[in-house]
């Protein structure tokens, strides 16, 4: 078959002239227009943005949340440095991978932690064009590194290779080769790690099957708990037991020199040892691993970029002919009986029914949950849990869990997207469809509390009495208080949640910043009331002061809610249009 | 008198054509297709009627493509899981056609369009379009198809005039020509005068309307479009009617899928029926109505079905009739 080629495609009815030349390589003329033309496009879009007050407050959120992540990224390039310096100075090679294997460990954590609060362009809406693979797979990076978690990476990398050069100069050179190429590999896992999920996330079954795992490792957590808490009263260990650890130890070491921390680690202590060949061998398998990376990502992103597509519908057409047989009646038993018949009902059931089919929303609340066990684990034998000071752990840890309510609580009508137009039409009021929101949110927002109280418990042991009463005290503040703003912000500020995706959510910087100020703002109040209580020296009346204080914000919340009618009523363009119109 | 749009065989150049596209025989290729064209002074179109015409030296530039069809399949499938979304379809459309594919809701006539655009991967089968696999010429191909996609995935935070500036530059087009079509396009959708207005703020129409002008900015041979009218007011939809046969005219191809079956009555020349994935019919719509009235009893009495009446009769509306009558609503 003869073909026509480009060229004679474009005299057959398109001037030749006006057109880029075509071609597929990362720096062709077509893929740097189509980096000017990315980069023109988010430019506008950032501009156009900051004419509305809500763009404005969206970008000055950004702004500060930046800032924050740059003091605390600075602290960590510090701590890195400062350990670095500390270690390379003394020539402790073999504890230095810690620093490694902390920095790896946040590296690949955090875009996922992170993802709900973070903007994310899709990529994917760029197949449409003339885009060759090898640029598609460049952006994929090139966004990856104005991602924060490759801010932080980079910046600790940097913090070691200073810290290093500083306590050795004649390692200058082979610490920045090793951080550079650490950085690589570990710049292209994260995408890797991030494409992958989001494409797991991409079909209902995957995704289930994410859910039930990531269940089992909470579980599995929990369970981790009483075989920690054994550890406290250690038995006199034997001869053999300590022959075993050591081993145990050892074999550990053997196994980490040969993976990616280790490696980069492996490479300074032979330069410094003047074996320059065995740190370019070392070195050059660490590059290995950034290749493999890279093959990882480039797997997932050729598969995207061919045209693949996880349609949730396809999937879900499957299932229903499989499910042949079960109707919409009995389909509505089981989650209905939460909230009764009526509209609340309606709504606790739906909520309910998309949270569990929801990996980022159990994500969410489940992550905090595994960051509360890390920070009692961290509290574990410290003066924290002896004595008076402890109590000030269960606060923290519940306060810590409840961040992952911001996406549920603060945006509340997130989920609903295009539904809010349901909202509007039926005769539920709004108020009613809030008050359903609220009950579902404070039922788990209760579930998670436990959970995260015994959780503490378990690890640093039962607080006393007057400080258990005054915990839950402040938590009945803390909940009206959460729901009540949660409800004003929600209808003011909303920004559509994509649940089939991590990290697509325009518009969340500003609540996220607005959450985490009101957070710390009920965690102030809290600790000003026991504070002062203390300073009168009876903590029992931080009690009642609490509850005082909760009765005022159960009541502004029931204000709130009966004017949550007028307000969505004001708010009902910016609503409509933040949750139906595109993005 | 043939049409344009009857061009199914035709002794073009030396090129026999069949109704397929295919050559039969062919001129020798040293000067290549293209070059050939150019040095003919005429062309005569044979039509399946047997009529003839000899068409003037500015269409042999649109005809440079008769040696292929637009668009062709073979045996195009996709599943999903178990399910199968498109099975074994194979059609062709000859350039030049304004081709109409129907289809109930969910017999697979969007996963269709998007294997087409190259947006999704057939299971099986291939795709070729203006004679070129797709797999094999994606880059090339995917700058003379243009397509809305699925939710029109337009840029909320863009005013009109810079989304149009940045698909035109995504496309290949350098900025002068982008500058001056996005304004014709603007012009002629009447969406010049929005100034600052950003897309989100756009009606839905508006942006139906922002979304075919982006699809056409880079002047596209064959333009798929999925409910185009959808929307879009009366005023505008006429406007649309006019530019899309004014590109037909040019020797464009258009495939377009709508439920409206008055608009695919009134501009399509050809048209495919896809019923639970499977190719149900294809063939102009005079052939379709014969088929249909041949098979209907009642319909042998010179009465003329309308297309509403054939697609009821393929696919089979009585399958489709509720179990049971919802004797609640008033």
């Amino acid at each position: 078959m003869a073909g026509l080629a480009g060229a004679d495609v474009r005299e057959a009815g398109e001037s030749g002239a006006g057109w880029v030349p075509i071609g597929g390589g990362v720096l062709c003329p077509l893929a740097r227009t189509q980096y000017a033309a990315l980069a023109t496009m988010r430019w506008q879009a950032f501009r156009n943005g900051l004419h509305s007050t809500r763009g404005a407050l969206e970008a000055a959120a950004s702004g500060l949340n930046y800032l924050l992540y740059g003091f605390m990224a600075l602290g960590i390039t510090a701590g890195l440095g400062g350990g670095a310096y500390y270690m390379a100075s003394k020539g402790q090679w073999l504890v230095m991978p810690v620093l490694l294997w902390a920095l790896f460990a946040m590296w690949q954590m955090m875009p996922l932690v992170m993802a709900a609060s973070q903007q994310q362009f899709d990529l994917n809406g760029l197949l449409r064009f003339p885009m060759g693979f090898a640029p598609f797979f460049v952006l994929h990076v090139v966004f990856g590194l104005i991602d924060s978690s490759t801010i932080f990476g980079a910046l600790g990398c940097f913090g070691i290779w200073a810290g290093v050069t500083l306590a050795d100069p004649g390692l200058f050179g082979w610490a920045a080769a090793a951080m550079a190429v650490f950085a690589v590999f570990n710049l292209l896992l994260s995408r890797a790690v991030f494409a992958w999920f989001d494409r797991w996330l991409g079909q209902r079954k995957t995704r289930e099957v994410m859910s039930v795992l990531f269940f089992a490792v909470l579980l599995g957590l929990q369970f981790l708990n009483p075989a920690l808490r054994e550890k406290k009263h250690p038995k006199q260990v034997t001869e053999r037991q300590r022959a075993t650890l050591l081993r145990n130890l050892a074999w550990a070491e053997t196994a980490q020199s040969w993976l990616p921390p280790g490696l980069g680690i492996a490479t300074l202590e032979r330069a410094d040892g003047g074996q320059p060949a065995a740190a370019l061998g070392y070195l050059s398998l660490l590059g290995l691993y950034g290749l493999g990376a890279g093959l990882l990502l480039s797997v997932r992103l050729r598969a995207e970029h061919r045209g693949e597509n996880l349609s949730d519908a396809s999937a879900v057409r499957g299932t229903e002919r499989r499910a042949n047989g079960v109707s919409a009646r009995e389909s509505a038993g089981g989650l209905a009986a939460l909230g009764g018949s009526g509209p609340i009902g309606a709504m606790i059931e739906k909520d309910a029914r998309t949270m569990i089919r929801s990996l980022p929303l159990l994500y969410a609340i489940g992550a905090p949950l595994l960051m509360v066990l890390v920070l009692a684990s961290l509290l574990h034998g410290t003066r924290f849990s002896h004595g008076g000071a402890f109590p000030v752990a269960l606060p923290l840890c519940i306060a810590y869990a409840a961040l992952g309510f911001t996406q549920l609580i603060y945006n509340n009508l997130g989920t609903e997207g295009a539904g809010i137009q349901l909202l509007f039409l039926s005769p539920t009021p709004m108020r009613t469809v809030l008050l359903a929101k609220n009950i579902f949110h404070a039922m788990l927002f209760v579930l998670v509390a436990l959970t995260a109280g015994v959780l503490t418990v378990l690890r640093l042991g039962a607080p006393s009495a007057p400080w258990l009463a005054a915990t839950a005290a402040w938590l009945v503040f803390a909940l009206p208080a959460h729901l009540t703003v949660g409800n004003i912000l929600s209808l003011t500020m909303p920004h559509r949640v994509n649940l089939s995706r991590v990290g697509r959510h325009l518009g969340g910087q500003a609540i996220a910043l607005f959450s985490m100020l009101v957070q710390l703002g009920i965690l102030a109040v809290g600790a000003a009331t026991v504070g002062l209580c203390l300073l009168f020296g009876d903590l029992w009346l931080a009690t009642p002061v609490l509850l005082a204080l909760a009765v005022v914000t159960f009541i502004v919340w029931l204000r709130v809610l009966a004017n949550a009618d007028a307000m969505a009523n004001r708010h009902r363009d910016e609503l409509l249009a933040a949750l139906v119109k595109t993005d | 008198m043939a049409q344009p749009d009857d061009i199914f065989h035709g002794l073009f150049g030396g090129i026999l054509c069949t109704s397929a596209g295919s050559a039969i025989s062919r001129v020798p290729k040293a000067g290549g297709a293209a070059s050939t064209v150019r040095n003919l002074h005429f062309c005569l179109l044979v039509t399946r009627q047997n009529d003839w015409r000899v068409l003037p030296k500015p269409s042999l530039l649109c005809l440079a493509h008769m040696e292929h069809p637009a668009i062709q399949t073979y045996g195009l499938t996709r599943t999903f899981g178990e399910l199968v979304a498109v099975n074994n379809v194979t059609f062709s459309v000859a350039p030049g056609q304004f081709f109409g594919f129907l289809g109930p809701n969910g017999a697979g006539k969007s996963t269709t369009i998007k294997m087409l655009t190259g947006l999704l991967e057939p299971t099986a089968g291939t795709v070729e379009i203006l004679g070129r696999r797709f797999d094999a010429s994606a880059l090339e191909l995917k700058r003379h198809i243009g397509v809305v996609p699925e939710g029109m995935a337009l840029l909320g935070r863009l005013t009109a005039p810079e989304y149009l500036h940045f698909v035109g530059r995504m496309y290949g087009l350098d900025r002068q020509i982008t500058a001056q079509r996005a304004e014709e396009l603007l012009d002629f959708m009447q969406l010049g005068g929005n100034g600052r207005k950003l897309v989100t703020d756009f009606s839905h129409g508006m942006q139906k309307k922002l979304a075919l002008a982006a699809a056409v900015i880079h002047g596209p041979k064959v333009l798929f479009l999925d409910e185009p009218f959808e929307g879009v007011d009366a005023i505008a939809a006429g406007m649309l009617k006019t530019m899309l046969q004014g590109m037909i005219q040019r020797g464009a191809t258009i495939f377009l899928t709508t439920h409206v079956l008055e608009i695919v009555e009134r501009l399509c020349s050809h048209v495919a029926i896809i019923h639970k994935g499977r190719l149900v019919a294809n063939g102009s719509l005079e052939e379709l109505r014969a088929g249909v009235a041949a098979s209907l009893p009642g319909a042998e009495g010179g009465q003329r079905l309308t297309l509403e009446e054939m697609f009821l009769s393929i696919v089979g509306a009585g399958g489709m009739e509720p179990a049971q009558e919802l004797s609640w609503l008033a």
